[in-house]
């Protein structure tokens, strides 16, 4: 399913500081947000990447950063291999955007309420696509629009801002980004500020996207049960690290850093039944600034041993494909989880139905259902 | 309703948006009562009401919005009929509100310890050593060191300024603290953590809440019963275990959907079809109708009635009505 | 794929003419509705209609020195004549043309400046804000009086462009600093990072997607410039650095001055032209009023916050 030919974007390396504070005592060191530090990161063909985090994780400022929109403080961002930085004139990087898009979080000010609401879509065809007669611009917002949902298209491509919903306005968003044809769509959390029952919907157009058109996604989020939804891979971010990657159901059945055990144990969902146990004081994420080394994650961890306060875990395959940041988690090798929460559901996480280690073969594990209906094969 | 006495019941509320032109009723006859030491959650997606609903109970709304009609028993008398004086009496005494964002609500230019003694002295003339007292006791509360007491809100994390809120409401120890969304500015981990406190500090004091969201696993989990709102209307009523394992109005049905799970197979969800209507205009008839799976002729010239069940208070929906009336 | 549209939608399908004309039509229905707008637009009309059509209701020539000097008003001359015997009432009539002109052209130009400055310092920020930034200050802190005095001089016989370059240049500060002001407010939409990653350039990105948002308040820095302007210009040309053989209400107020009108029994003469001056810069404060007042609802969606957001990174 995952085609895993050349990567459409590659990250290594990637880090991105803030300066912050004011006004500075002289000879004292700048202090330095740290939003993201060494992320490495593929996105291939025809898939979904989940990056799912809290706030302070980095993840929104991963997406920002391959955009375009900050320059990275360190480390190589590629483009089918041509670098990033590379990219000076307008030419090339207008074709970078035609190839990469974004769609934002706020479907009430990402879109300009003087104009009608398709005039990004309009814009968006005059720049990449200028040759095209007026006539065949029209035509193809109209496409977008249908792709996207909104039809009759004749209808929409008129209406104000103001007229739609919040769940039209971010499909409005996602044609936009889809009128520049592009093969990756980096989605910054597109669902946050909706209403529950209008998130599958666009959650399904994200999938159909994917396997109707091939456009591959990052999908930027804070809701990890959505991740599973419609992802095919996931990375887990905490403290501008990523904590954990790998196949999403593998990810979610042997989860081995702390801090997503931790996620998946707060997930709410309102039909398992749950016993409310003592509060745990499991504190915030941290606001990452002049850190030292070790681990970021070790204040708020219950299994933090010496080591997570001298030295920052790298992430290692503790899995097939499946790569955690734990000290812990790699010295107890593949013994199952780390358990660090109670589990605080009746029945398992994800389809493994105990965490044993799988072998070096199918990272989904023996007996995950993966409904294919709304994944048309390759 | 078994074992505690009611403290709350609300009934026939109606609560319009007066307008040049029209009204725009934004919670049509709304009834639901709470135990003493109840969590009553009420759940709906925007513009369903429920804020409006909230803050009509507290008699907080300001115009354009008004209480049209209804009543809303508390303490042994109607609310609705109360004057502003009484009113004030009554507030963070024997009720008190916490509202969305309420972290962004603390004043910024006044330390926390100020803010809580500005709202005691508002409600009760309490000399400035016992107000003090109290603001240390209810921080520790809520699991603040009371050294923050002197901290400004932007010292604090959001969870702490959220608490904080919280213990605001907590200074008079009332009967009933209504909360509107007050974990919506919160990160996943954050919410549960708040809503496990929440939970926690009912047992130990005993007041009732209502808690108002958009995001019904939240009160999945800690509140008795829940109610269902949409288009200004409750939809469904109920215990709450037995509600979301087998929601009868089809919108519980659909907004339990709607819910990815991380456990089981992946399935296939679809949400609930369209968007919410636009109070000015209602559909006909049932106001769900345009988007319901099982509608039927009915469902589009008649409005259901609230019908009562064994297992649930209140369906507004017009597949019950034979149920109700063979239930007798 | 679903549909999203609901049925009955209460919104009148709006070709994008349509809509426009409709934000036009509810603004003035706006105006109509506010007392304060209603007059400075009538104002306003009045002068612009005295100017346009000023050979045709002038009774006669302003220059022709014709009648008996420092008459009393009387039926031949409404308010009377000046000290070389011209119809001050014509004069007041052909004035109305350059005072308005004056007013109109450098409240322009000066709003002009000001958005590109203030506006481009906010959205592009950095060094680019603090080079411009420092430039709109320096202009912020010159004497304004003095300098329009000292420029006009060294300008020679002040001609009208001169007057307006004066203007121009001592004024469009203060409008730069408020634009930038609101500009750096606005500048986080996320309908601006939106234009960014389509590919849009910055200067597009400002002229198209920002500037439309900010309407109301360049029309208000519009009107505040273009009374600034009425009102400097008749300071100029009051003291005589205008072109003293214009017509205008500035120069009238010059001559009369200097040929002691009030004392000399024709006090029509400087109150006249001063009235008007104070009539046409009252008529653009007037419709200013009232733009704050009507505020943003007749062009602009409202704008719906759910509040909803779980994290912020």
């Amino acid at each position: 399913m995952i085609d895993r030919t050349e990567p459409i974007l590659e990250a290594k390396g990637l880090t991105k500081h803030f300066p912050v504070g004011g006004l500075r005592m002289p000879f004292s060191p700048q202090r330095l947000l740290h939003a993201v530090d060494e992320v490495d990161l593929a996105i291939f063909p025809r898939e979904i990447v989940a990056v799912v985090g809290e706030s302070g994780s980095g993840k929104s400022t991963v997406a920002r950063l391959l955009a375009m929109l900050y320059r990275p403080t360190r480390g190589e961002i590629r483009y089918r291999g041509r670098l990033l930085g590379s990219l000076r004139t307008r030419r090339a990087l207008l074709a970078y955007r035609r190839h990469v898009q974004m769609v934002l979080q706020d479907p009430y000010s990402s879109i300009n309420p003087v104009y009608p609401a398709s005039h990004g879509i309009f814009r968006a065809l005059q720049l990449h696509a200028p040759h095209r007669s007026a006539r065949e611009q029209r035509a193809t917002v109209e496409r977008s629009l249908e792709i996207v949902g909104l039809t009759p298209a004749a209808e929409f491509i008129d209406k104000y801002p103001y007229e739609l919903s919040g769940g039209q306005r971010q499909r409005i968003g996602f044609a936009t980004a889809l009128a520049c044809g592009p093969e990756l769509i980096l989605a910054d959390e597109p669902v946050s500020m909706l209403d529950v029952s209008i998130r599958i919907g666009l959650l399904n157009l994200m999938a159909g996207l994917r396997d109707e058109q091939g456009v591959s996604f990052l999908y930027i989020t804070h809701d990890i049960a959505s991740a599973r939804y419609v992802a095919d891979r996931m990375f887990v971010m905490y403290g501008g690290h990523v904590v954990e990657r790998g196949p999403v159901e593998d990810v979610l059945a042997h989860a081995k850093h702390p801090y997503t055990q931790l996620l998946l144990s707060a997930v709410p969902d309102p039909r398992a039944e749950v016993t409310v146990g003592p509060s745990s004081e499991t504190g915030e994420p941290p606001r990452v600034v002049n850190p030292r080394e070790g681990c970021r994650f070790r204040e708020r961890c219950p299994l933090a041993i010496d080591e997570c306060s001298r030295v920052t875990p790298r992430l290692r395959e503790l899995r097939y494909q499946h790569f955690a940041a734990c000290h812990v988690a790699t010295r107890d090798g593949d013994a199952g989880s780390t358990g660090a929460w109670p589990a605080t559901r009746t029945g398992d996480v994800g389809m493994s139905a105990n965490g044993q280690h799988e072998g070096a073969h199918d990272a989904r594990g023996p007996g995950v259902v993966y409904e294919g209906v709304w994944s048309q094969g390759r | 309703m078994d074992g505690a006495a009611t403290i709350l019941d609300v009934e026939d509320l109606v609560v319009d948006y007066v307008g040049e032109r029209s009204n725009v009723r934004a919670v049509d006859r709304v009834s639901l009562q709470l135990a003493a030491g109840g969590f009553l959650g009420i759940v709906g997606e925007s513009g369903c009401g429920k804020s409006t609903l909230c803050f009509a109970i507290a008699r907080l709304l300001t115009p354009p919005a008004q209480i049209v009609s209804g009543k809303v028993h508390f303490a042994g008398k109607d609310l609705v009929q109360l004057h502003e004086g009484r009113l004030r009496h009554l507030r963070w005494r024997e009720y008190s509100v916490v509202m969305q964002s309420a972290m962004n609500a603390l004043n910024p230019v006044m330390t926390v310890g100020a803010q809580l003694a500005d709202a005691m002295q508002a409600h009760e003339r309490i000399s400035k050593q016992r107000a003090r007292d109290r603001a240390a006791q209810v921080m520790r509360l809520v699991n603040i060191d009371p050294l923050h007491l002197k901290s400004y809100p932007h010292q604090l994390s959001g969870g702490m300024r959220q608490r904080a809120m919280i213990a605001m409401a907590l200074v008079f120890t009332p009967n009933l603290i209504i909360m509107d969304e007050p974990t919506s500015a919160l990160d996943v981990v954050g919410q549960r953590s708040l809503m496990k406190q929440i939970r926690e500090l009912q047992k130990q004091l005993g007041f009732a809440v209502i808690f108002v969201t958009h995001d019904m696993s939240l009160v999945s989990n800690f509140a008795d019963r829940v109610a269902i709102m949409y288009a200004g209307q409750v939809v469904e009523l109920g215990a709450t275990r037995v509600l979301f394992t087998d929601p009868k109005h089809p919108y519980s049905a659909g907004l339990l959907q709607a819910f990815p799970s991380i456990h089981g197979p992946k399935q296939r969800l679809t949400g609930i079809p369209g968007n919410p209507p636009d109070l000015r205009y209602p559909p006909k008839g049932c106001r769900f109708n345009p988007r319901c799976p099982q509608v039927h002729e009915r469902c589009l010239v008649e409005e259901p009635w609230p019908h009562v069940l064994p297992d649930r208070d209140i369906v507004r929906c017009h597949l019950y009505a034979r149920q109700e009336a063979m239930a007798g | 794929m679903q549909t999203a549209i609901v049925k009955p939608e209460p919104v009148e399908l709006s070709r994008p003419q349509r809509s426009r004309l409709g934000a036009v039509g509810r603004l003035a229905g706006a105006i109509v509705h506010d007392p304060k707008a209603m007059i400075g637009v009538v104002l306003l009309a009045v002068f612009t209609f005295v100017a346009i059509f000023a050979p045709l209701i002038a009774p006669y020539d302003p220059a022709a020195q014709q009648f008996l000097p420092m008459a009393s008003p009387s039926s031949q001359n409404l308010l009377g004549t000046t000290n070389t015997g011209q119809d001050i009432f014509s004069q007041l009539i052909w004035g109305t043309r350059q005072s308005l002109l004056i007013g109109v052209i450098a409240g322009l130009a000066a709003t002009v400046i000001s958005m590109l400055v203030g506006v481009s310092a906010a959205y592009i920020g950095g060094t680019t804000d603090l080079a411009l930034s420092l430039f709109t200050d320096v202009f912020l802190v010159l004497p304004q009086l003095p300098l329009m005095i000292i420029i006009a001089r060294y300008a020679g016989q002040g001609s009208f462009w001169v007057i307006i370059a004066v203007i121009v240049i001592t004024g469009w500060a203060y409008g730069a600093r408020q634009l930038r002001s609101q500009a750096l407010s606005l500048r986080h939409r996320e309908f601006l990072e939106a234009a960014r990653i389509r590919g849009e350039r910055t200067s597009r990105i400002i002229v198209f997607e920002l500037l439309p948002t900010m309407t109301s308040l360049i029309v208000a820095n519009f009107l505040g410039a273009a009374l600034y302007a009425v009102l400097s210009a008749a300071g100029l040309q009051f003291i005589g650095l205008g072109n003293i053989n214009e017509m205008s209400w500035g120069t009238m107020l010059y001559w009369a001055e200097n040929n002691e009108a009030m004392m000399s029994g024709a006090p029509l003469w400087i109150v006249a032209p001063g009235l008007c001056i104070a009539l046409l810069g009252a008529a653009f404060a007037l419709i200013n009023y009232g733009f704050d007042e009507i505020g943003n609802p007749a062009l602009r969606a409202t704008r719906r916050r759910h509040g909803r957001r779980g994290n912020h990174s």
